[in-house]
């Protein structure tokens, strides 16, 4: 170390640490005991379907929505460009200016994806970016769900005893196919519920108001749906945020199937993705057939999205 | 130099959770408030509740010398509207206020004040009859300078 001053041993390890930073592959985790990096197939696999998901849902105003298409474009076309924190820090940037844009109209699904950009973003500037997101990602995933369970059941008056479902089935279009194949109502039955829940002026009252149609396999629909969706998402948060003995392939398996049974119905594909794209960032390199489901589930909520299955299989059954 | 090579990591893994939870803690107590919509704001609370967009509204009145109408909120609006909707505070309120007054003048309609009452529905819990139960009422008195003469 004779001539050498402190300040130069620090610049040199500066420079080793960037050079590394940039030069070596993300997703590479080094292995003290082997001594070789091994590469985590599955932190490439999650960034391109992030890409995507930003491609298949195009958002924010028109100085946001043609940057963040690009940018997306370019990761998937350049390898090199997967790989640069910068394209992911301008990317989580460009959501939050799309956040604050109409704030506060944007939907929660969007804010995820803005702290998932960003979790990106500094995985790939860490030096151990694999573990670095597959972190961030359980953190993410477990406090959104956590808040979400909080507001099930600390803050909403409606939900638990089951109104907001029995409501929603009826009144909200997107659900009616599921409402009358699952909860067995007829058009005429879904006509005189959305009669009978139809809103009125404050203080009015009609002299003979409609009754509600509410067939028994109805309210089992909403009241499973409500409860189903309280435990899947309860169990979720528990499982991304305790550090349990209970086997990692667990915390997968409810996620996964979270995603398969939520967005058949909930009309959300984007949140959907963006679950799933921050799971598959948590797979091990030799789990490759959970991957594979990641990915298999990823296309699943693609076609749940596209195709109106509940609708198509009600006229199956009516025929 | 030990603790910031420590803190560097720690922070590239859970500085987006925190900003998660800074930002749902702001939006629970905007919700609890200030009436901020739960499935807005960054809190989680989609899918919880039945106030909602779809069962959230704003009346409109225009009043003004032989006039008071209620009138409809313009296409052009509507962003503003659901924002104030979603979050009726007073400067939400009163953008959408100043833009239905500029609208209405522009089309030559004397308005002198804008009266806006959001509202959000409410359901009973065995019968499911839905009514609006207003949460918020606002009064904007359009300046005497551009108000018309």
């Amino acid at each position: 170390m004779e001539g050498v001053s402190l300040r130069d041993a620090v610049a040199w390890t500066s420079a080793v640490a960037e050079r590394s930073d940039t030069d070596a592959p993300a997703g590479v985790e080094e292995r003290e005991t082997v001594g070789r990096p091994v590469a985590n197939p599955h932190f490439d696999a999650a960034l391109r379907l992030t890409a995507i998901a930003l491609l298949l849902r195009p958002m924010g105003p028109w100085f946001v929505r043609p940057v963040i298409l690009a940018a997306a474009v370019v990761v998937l076309i350049f390898p090199a460009a997967l790989r640069k924190w910068q394209v992911w820090g301008a990317l989580a940037l460009l959501t939050a200016i799309r956040i604050a844009n109409d704030w506060p109209l944007a939907d929660n699904h969007i804010y995820l994806l803005g702290y998932w950009l960003l979790a990106v973003s500094l995985a790939l500037r860490s030096q151990d970016a694999s573990s670095t997101l597959a972190d961030a990602s359980r953190a993410l995933i477990g406090l959104a769900f956590a808040f979400a369970v909080v507001w099930k059941v600390a803050l909403s008056p409606d939900f638990i005893d089951g109104r907001f479902f029995r409501v929603t089935l009826v009144t909200d279009p997107r659900f009616a196919a599921a409402a009358r194949m699952i909860g067995g109502l007829s058009s005429d039955d879904l006509r005189a519920a959305r009669e009978a829940v139809a809103l009125l002026p404050h203080g009015a009252e009609l002299l003979d108001p409609p009754a509600m149609v509410e067939p028994a396999r109805l309210r089992l629909f909403a009241m499973a749906s409500t409860w189903g969706v309280l435990l899947l998402e309860t169990l979720v948060a528990g499982l991304m945020l305790s550090r349990t003995r209970l086997p990692g392939v667990l915390r997968h398996l409810v996620l996964l199937s979270f995603c398969a049974v939520t967005y058949a119905f909930a009309p959300v594909a984007g949140f959907g993705w963006l679950l799933l794209v921050m799971g598959l960032a948590q797979v091990e390199a030799r789990q490759v057939w959970l991957a594979r489901l990641y990915q298999l589930t990823f296309l699943v909520v693609l076609f749940y999205d596209e195709v109106p299955w509940a609708q198509l299989m009600l006229d199956v059954v009516q025929r | 130099m030990e603790r910031a090579v420590l803190t560097l990591p720690l922070m590239a893994r859970y500085l987006p959770a925190a900003l998660l939870a800074a930002v749902a803690v702001v939006q629970i107590a905007l919700a609890t408030t200030l009436q901020l919509s739960a499935w807005k704001g960054g809190g989680f609370g989609m899918f919880s509740t039945l106030d909602h967009g779809g069962f959230r509204g704003v009346d409109v009145v225009v009043d003004a010398p032989d006039r008071s109408e209620h009138v409809e909120i313009a296409a052009s609006l509507q962003v503003d509207a659901a924002r104030a909707v979603a979050l009726p505070v007073d400067w939400l309120l009163r953008n959408l206020a100043a833009g239905i007054a500029a609208r209405e003048q522009r089309n030559d309609r004397p308005v002198s004040r804008v009266t806006l009452s959001v509202w959000r529905a409410d359901f009973d819990r065995a019968t499911l009859r839905g009514s609006e139960r207003p949460i918020r009422t606002f009064i904007y008195d359009v300046p005497r300078e551009s108000a018309p003469r």
